[in-house]
């Protein structure tokens, strides 16, 4: 590791020194409001020099002597030219504005930062921004990320009402979703039918679907990486809006003499909303709300500071009888620090945490679990010279998992206080990373990321019969859980077990002209954490487990390659992706497991493998009365879980089986079109393969009742998913310098009420004694209204 | 317990849900295999010598008019501890039947049938069981407090490890409601399990009413077979409930010696049950 650091090093030195050059850094800030820009190409005109800036609106540049037209460029923006005469290094400071054409202002509002980059190596990653998002249709008018990015190929979800997203056939749990660099374990509210991210608030997205750079880790299919506003940095400022489910405020403003700025978002449902005046539910109470603070303090050119937190909850009480409350909490500090005009630093301290609780008021029983952790990180961005770019980095996270504890409500309750052991464990890693452009046409990125997890001590682990947590019982055909012989107490101080990975990565990208290149990339990465889920959705109660003794962390190898073209302009742009990977100790319940309240989920689970690959195709429409994109992606998702040390054949009698993510084709049309200063109409059609899922292929009878056979794990599909969604804006006062500006949103969700089936269930009608199937749809056709304003 | 955590789910989940219709779907259909329910219940205060096993053959998911009664197997039950063995008659009609079974409690029994040329055998161990002190009947103990339930208390021996089985029927009723239960979190504590009837549409008829009477077994099982019987329960009452556990295969404890793959559905359980029957005021 060292060696290649000096290596690296020395690399950057040989190239920095070798001739007379300056640097420029500084920052851009979009001069309405102080909003630091992220992803806004910095360069030289006529030059092969450029940068783009950073999460912090940060660039730097360096360029041999002389006088040079200084170009700023971030599309919906208006481009920016400065002279720049380089005899020594310099700070300077943009700002840029809004482009103020009548015809482009809104032409901005969709895919601006989302223009591909023909030059850069990085593959797989798409960017959206806040107003993007706040203009797709959206149910029930309420704005949301998670369903937003499932437009674009190569994610989908796992049904309506289901948390999560998934990407490139992985599971949810792969994906490591950051708020402000903290990590969110549930993104869901109301059990997935919304998600926590409340589009006031938001900044600027970036999905990585796979080609994740060296500073990400921990997870194997995606990072989806989520910057908070800073906040008003110029004037104090309101924006907020009433719709269906919730109502949103957003404060912001400059603090500390323009110094600095501060961001406090409230986002709550209405009460009532599900529970309307119907007799049999009027003491329902479902509702949820989230709080985004952000502030941050520009101590000076070379120093700032950052605080942000997050704190989201959902909340059902249903007749005082079942009360069920979750919800993520997270903050962070982070300050940045400019070492010298080529040498920029992040150090963050970030905790992050998710909880929920069951009160059972029936049988007296309060259920309450989490997962916690402390996170340090600090990056370094070294801008070594025109050609080469250097990121690295160290961190640090230390989990705690409580993945239960039951408590008797009163003394007459039948319960017995059970608190299952409490889980640490200690995520390290250190990176490297280099983007260098090796000639003009070729540009690499390569890295190197090491990671490092240690299971901490501080609970008993059960040592089994032939180390076996599993076993297969010949006779039954069945897998069983292993017998205990003793367990072993480790210590705080000790380590259970303890893993260590290296991640290469490596990217390659070369221009084939102005306008087209072709990209490949490797990825590999590991995931210390599992999500283990056997129910048709994630639900609130699924467990977090660390690695450990029995479960080895997955690690995935990615392989892409792409072709990317700009047509007429950039007016249209064209992506085409391949991509195949596989992921090793993927981990799989076994029939029948139960995995609620157990402290040895070893005993429900096998190691297996999985392996997904598909063809994505993205083409947009960049500029225009007309905006918009249509995805596709033909794919293939599947796993094995052979028995190993268990014996027998494994689940699904140790055949490939589809994974309950895999979907054949995935379309999405989205498109908006501005029809005038006040109208705008955008829509969103979806159409994908049905989920995998499993049907009954007979029944028989038992205890008087007709009991279904099922097949094979996944062996069928549900019917295909697809719907229609319309939207439009009506923005009254076209003013732009008018203070109260106000938009309402007209909406309507499933246009065609197409009833997609989240599930199908095959019961015995206990009246006539039939077998039915029965489809449970989740929304149909449904009409929202949403009003929004600034001020 | 665990039941009711996931029932907890499933009752937000259908707060959250709208609609469900019927749909109908292709399914492939299995070829058939052996049934065998094999439940030797000895209820308290009896002798228990007279048990019946019933045998059937599974058949296409949405067959409604169905022949498959299994004629011609010859069925014993040795007691492997005695080494005692218990005759079971055809009656041609599915069911084998013996008047001459002892229940020992914590015995072996061994189960072996012949059909159509192949051997299924199966074992399991009288599993005993604590008595119903009491049964009541309230309006508060269920979901809704404005419908009438009926509960029954049990004592949970100390030592760990005890499972249960409980039916309720009501008098006329055509199918039973089946629930299970573990001393996982209320070992030795005693226990009250309730029965109310919602009255929704699709389920069986109407809430409780005062002159109602429910027949209410509890019955001592062994692990095995709550893992069985529970995930079957729970995959026979998950009605379209996205959280519901995917359903999977169930393998019960029927084997066939001569020819594995070839396993049959159902289960041999020997169970001591207490049974109470009980009439609304």
């Amino acid at each position: 590791m060292k060696n290649i650091l000096i290596a690296f090093i020395l690399l950057a030195s040989s190239q920095a020194f070798a001739q007379s050059k300056y640097s420029i850094r500084g920052t851009v800030e979009d001069k309405k409001n102080g909003e630091t820009v992220i992803g806004a190409t910095v360069y030289l005109e006529g030059t092969n020099i450029g940068a783009m800036t950073n999460e912090y609106g940060f660039f730097s540049l360096t360029a041999p002597e002389g006088t040079y037209q200084l170009v700023i460029s971030y599309l919906g923006y208006a481009e920016t030219r400065t002279e720049v005469i380089l005899n020594s290094n310099q700070t300077l400071n943009f700002e840029i504005s809004e482009s103020r054409t009548a015809l482009e202002e809104v032409v901005i509002t969709a895919e601006e930062s989302e223009r591909i980059n023909i030059r850069e190596p990085q593959m797989g990653v798409t960017k959206l921004k806040a107003e993007t998002i706040k203009q797709m249709p959206a149910v029930l008018g309420e704005v949301d990320l998670i369903k937003s990015i499932q437009m674009l190929p190569g994610v989908t979800q796992n049904g309506e009402g289901s948390a999560g997203f998934n990407v490139r056939g992985g599971a949810a749990d792969q994906n490591l979703v950051l708020l402000d660099e903290a990590i969110i374990y549930n993104t869901s509210h109301f059990f997935g039918f919304f998600s926590v991210f409340n589009p006031d608030a938001i900044k600027d997205i970036k999905l990585y679907k796979g080609d994740m750079p060296s500073k990400f880790g921990g997870r194997v299919s995606s990072v989806l990486d989520v910057r908070q506003k800073d906040g008003n940095s110029k004037n104090f400022g309101m924006t907020g809006g009433i719709g269906v489910i919730s109502s949103r405020l957003t404060a912001e403003g400059p603090l500390f003499s323009k110094k600095g700025s501060f961001l406090v978002a409230g986002r709550s449902s209405y009460a009532h909303l599900f529970t309307p005046a119907i007799e049999e539910v009027k003491d329902d109470k479902i509702s949820f709300y989230d709080l985004n603070l952000k502030a941050n303090y520009e101590i000076n050119d070379n120093n700032r500071v950052y605080l942000s937190g997050y704190f989201g909850r959902d909340i059902f009480n249903i007749s005082n009888f079942i009360e069920n409350n979750y919800g993520n909490f997270s903050g962070n500090l982070r300050w940045n620090h400019v070492f010298n005009d080529k040498l920029f630093s992040n150090l963050s301290l970030i905790y992050s945490k998710y909880d929920y609780q069951v009160v059972l008021d029936f049988v007296k029983l309060d259920w309450i679990a989490d997962i916690q952790n402390q996170h340090l990180k600090y990056d370094f961005g070294y801008y070594a010279s025109d050609k080469l770019k250097l990121d690295f980095g160290v961190s640090g996270i230390y989990y705690r998992l409580n993945p239960g504890e039951v408590r008797p409500t009163s003394d007459d309750s039948p319960i017995n206080y059970l608190k299952l052991d409490q889980k640490r464990a200690l995520e390290t890693g250190a990176y490297i990373s280099a983007e260098h452009k090796l000639t003009d046409k070729l540009t690499a990125r390569y890295g190197l990321r090491y990671s490092a997890f240690s299971r901490m001590g501080g609970q008993n682990i059960a040592n089994y019969v032939d180390g076996r947590p599993v076993v297969y019982n010949e006779n039954l055909g069945i897998y069983e859980e292993g017998e205990i012989v003793d367990e072993t107490f480790y210590e705080k101080s000790e380590s259970i077990k303890n893993f260590g990975n290296l991640e290469p990565r490596l990217g390659l990208a070369y221009q084939l002209n102005n306008n087209a290149s072709v990209k490949a990339s490797y990825t590999r990465s590991a995931q210390y954490l599992h999500l283990l889920s056997n129910t048709s959705s994630v639900t609130p109660l699924d467990v977090w487990t660390p690695s450990g003794p029995y479960a080895d962390p997955q690690l995935s190898n990615q392989y892409s390659v792409g072709y990317y073209r700009k047509f007429n302009d950039n007016t249209f742009s064209l992506e085409v992706e391949a991509y195949y990977k596989n992921v090793e100790n993927r981990i799989d319940y076994v029939d029948g497991s139960d995995l609620i309240g157990t402290n040895t989920i070893e005993t429900e689970i096998l190691s297996g493998e999985a392996r997904a690959y598909g063809l994505e195709v993205l083409l947009r429409k960049n500029k225009g009365k007309f905006t918009g994109w249509l995805a596709y992606t033909l794919s293939k998702s599947e796993q094995r879980t052979p028995g190993g040390d268990a014996g027998g054949p494994g689940i699904n009698d140790g055949k490939w089986y589809n994974t309950p993510f895999d979907r054949t084709h995935d379309f999405s049309l989205t498109g908006s079109y501005k029809l005038s200063d006040k109208w705008t109409f955008s829509t969103n059609l979806v159409f994908q393969t049905g989920r995998p899922v499993t049907y009954p292929n007979g029944q028989y009878e038992y205890e008087d009742l007709s009991i279904a056979s099922y097949s094979l794990r996944n062996e069928d599909r549900l019917p295909a998913y697809h719907r229609l969604d319309l939207s439009a804006i009506y923005r009254p006062n076209s003013k732009k310098d008018r203070r109260w500006q106000g938009e309402w949103v007209f909406g309507i969700y499933n246009v065609y009420n197409r009833r997609n089936a989240a599930t199908i269930s095959f019961n015995q009608n206990t009246e006539t004694g039939q077998n039915e199937s029965t489809r449970l749809s989740i929304f149909g056709i449904i009409p929202s209204i949403t009003y929004n304003f600034k001020f | 317990m665990k039941a009711l955590i996931k029932f907890s789910l499933i009752a937000m989940g259908i707060i959250l849900v709208s609609c469900e219709d019927p749909i109908s779907v292709d399914l492939n259909d299995a070829p058939p295999r052996l049934v065998v329910e094999a439940s030797l219940d000895w209820e308290k205060g009896t002798s228990g010598n007279n048990q019946t096993i019933k045998l059937t053959t599974s058949t296409p998911y949405f067959d409604t008019e169905i022949i498959n009664d299994v004629l011609g197997a010859s069925v014993r039950v040795t007691n492997t501890n005695t080494q005692q063995v218990f005759i079971f008659q055809d009656q041609n009609n599915g069911l084998y039947t013996t008047s001459s079974f002892v229940p020992r409690r914590n015995d072996p029994y061994r189960l072996e049938i012949q059909y159509n040329g192949e051997t299924y055998t199966a074992t399991e161990t009288l599993t005993p069981v604590t008595e119903i002190l009491e049964v009541s009947q309230s309006l508060e103990g269920g979901f809704d407090d404005e419908l009438l339930d009926v509960s029954i208390f049990f004592q949970d021996p100390d030592e760990e490890g005890n499972y249960y089985l409980m039916r309720f029927i009501e008098e006329g009723d055509q199918f039973p409601v089946l629930e299970t239960e573990s001393d996982e979190f209320s070992n030795g504590n005693l226990i009250d399990e309730f029965f109310e009837k919602d009255g929704d549409a699709g389920t069986q008829e109407e809430e409780f009413q005062v002159g109602d009477t429910v027949t209410i077994s509890l019955y001592g099982i062994s692990e095995q077979y709550f893992n069985y019987i529970d995930l079957l329960i729970e995959q026979y009452d998950s009605g379209g409930d996205p959280f519901a556990t995917t359903p999977a295969r169930i393998r019960g404890n029927c084997i066939n010696t001569s020819n594995p793959d070839n396993y049959a559905h159902g289960y041999f359980r020997v169970t001591e049950v207490d049974v109470v029957s009980y009439t609304f005021e």
